[in-house]
């Protein structure tokens, strides 16, 4: 493991808009504890010894890291687009690696057997070819033409559709998926999980999305997501080993893993091993 | 005796999978629409996921995470992102030995899987889990009076107390836990099946009170 590398990546600690004042808490970062406060405009962030640590709002959550030469938060330029309904999805704590939990977020070939009826159903499990790359110039994965056949792609289908799904990794705890919209054919929704690594074996997920869906009652959007994460979780806690296995030798992907593939490649070319097991167990 | 009782048999009815552990092996334990039994090291080779989350669907064990088949020897038959791919013949369960007698089933991660030879006729009551080592459980069950008198061991390691008989395996789950498979004598009655049942309970009471 490496915290090191780890340390300089901003990750969220908090739903913006559930801060209260004077009412502060505490939660964990890279296995060590943080206390939270402050409001929403003026969040604090404090580490055990009593430093505060730098703060931003984006994307609906509270950022911060601990590092002393933070890589800058990532652009999700969709966040800026004023028509678009901004649904941060609450937290999910599942007791996985950081690194797994962002995986199964880029695995498309589990939707017809875990989110059975809703990302998927039998028998259109097949998954086609799609591209993966790593792009240097931002030095972030991503994945596209991916297509897939889905009973209800969002809150707002009505219909099975074939959604097309582009993947992209901008750091090693957050993946956006843009997927197809239903209601509006030639934008994408995008949604995002924002994993705070609690330690290497726990975390956080946050997810959140910038969608348009200006029918579905906010409460729903929400409830649909966490349902859909509720089910990735009881696949999480069940991966053995709980670290995400950099050893090719240690599990077998197939062609459809082409994007944990390189995911996992990117993670030990740049030492991002914080949650990972990085020899053969 | 390398060979844990992972369960009852009854309790393991057709395409039904459950998990055990077997000399600190996590163990997926499957029966075939036939009937055979099945033990697997819980683990999908493809990402890990626990094999006893799966599912039995012809004549295979399934994964849940992202339903490749396994067949009976453990080798992968079909890997539903792929259908028309042939899976290399290097993708497998690791598989362990399983056998089952007298309504137990008996696991080996090590060997052979072999039943204990039983003396008389046994009918499953029941398993139980203790909070505490098999040696606990053991002593509790010898030292817990049934119908007013200590029960004794027969020879060939059951227990007796007036008429009725038990017959108990225990086995370990980590260093703190233990799962007793109970089994009657054949043909004891209702009422005698609850007293034991209940006495196994008083047994466990002080199993578990007793000094760590
Ligand atoms: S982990 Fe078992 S099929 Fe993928
Ligand atoms: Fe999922």
């Amino acid at each position: 493991m490496s915290r090191e590398y780890a340390t300089n990546d901003w990750y969220p600690v908090a739903d913006a808009a559930r801060m209260i004042p004077g009412h502060g808490f505490t939660t964990r970062l890279l296995g060590e504890p943080l206390e939270v406060s402050g409001s929403f405009e003026n969040p604090v962030v404090t580490a055990r010894d009593g430093r505060m640590l730098p703060v931003q709002v984006r994307y609906g959550h509270v950022w911060t890291t601990t590092g002393s030469a933070p890589r800058p938060l990532f652009d999700i330029a969709e966040a800026d687009e004023t028509d678009r309904t901004f649904v941060p999805c609450g937290a999910v704590q599942v007791r996985c690696s950081p690194l797994r939990a962002v995986e199964n977020f880029l695995d498309i070939a589990h939707f017809p057997f875990v989110h059975t009826g809703i990302l998927g159903e039998e028998p259109h499990t097949q998954v086609a070819p799609y591209k993966v790359e790593i792009r240097e110039d931002a030095d972030e994965v991503w994945a596209t033409q991916i297509g897939f056949h889905q009973p209800q792609a969002a809150k707002s289908a009505t219909e099975a559709i074939e959604t097309r799904y582009e993947y992209r990794v901008p750091a090693p705890t957050t993946a956006v998926l843009y997927k197809t919209c239903p209601p509006k054919p030639e934008a994408w929704d995008v949604i995002a999980i924002f994993v705070q690594p609690v330690a290497e074996d726990m975390c956080i997920a946050w997810p959140w999305m910038a969608l348009y869906d200006d029918v579905s009652p906010y409460a729903d959007l929400v409830q649909f997501q966490q349902e859909i994460f509720l089910q990735d979780r009881s696949i999480l806690e069940n991966q053995k080993p709980t670290l995400l296995p950099l050893d090719p030798r240690m599990e077998i992907p197939t062609r459809c893993d082409l994007t944990s593939v390189v995911y996992r490649r990117w993670l030990k070319r740049k030492g991002a091993t914080y949650g990972a097991l990085t020899t053969a167990a | 005796m390398t060979s844990v009782a992972v369960g009852l048999s009854r309790d393991l009815a057709a395409k039904r999978v459950m998990r055990a552990e077997v000399q600190g092996y996590d163990i997926a334990v499957w029966r075939d629409e036939n009937g055979g039994l099945h033990a697997w090291n819980n683990r999908c080779p493809h990402r890990g996921m626990r094999l006893s989350h799966g599912f039995v669907r012809d004549g295979h064990l399934a994964c849940l995470y992202h339903g490749w088949h396994f067949r009976k020897d453990g080798g992968c038959a079909y890997i539903p992102a792929h259908p028309e791919l042939e899976p290399p013949e290097t993708i497998s369960a690791t598989v362990f030995s399983i056998t089952e007698n007298a309504g137990v089933i008996w696991v080996s991660a090590t060997d052979t899987a072999k039943a204990p030879a039983e003396d008389g006729e046994w009918e499953p009551l029941r398993s139980l889990s203790f909070a505490c080592p098999p040696e606990k459980v053991r002593h509790a069950i010898e030292n817990t009076p049934f119908a007013g008198q200590l029960p004794e061991r027969a020879a060939s390691g059951h227990l007796t107390a007036g008429s009725t008989a038990l017959l108990v395996h225990c086995a370990p789950l980590g260093d703190a836990e233990t799962l007793a498979h109970l089994l009657v004598a054949a043909g004891t009655s209702l009422a005698g099946r609850k007293a034991l049942s209940r006495w196994c309970e008083t047994a466990r009471e002080s199993a578990e009170a007793g000094p760590a």
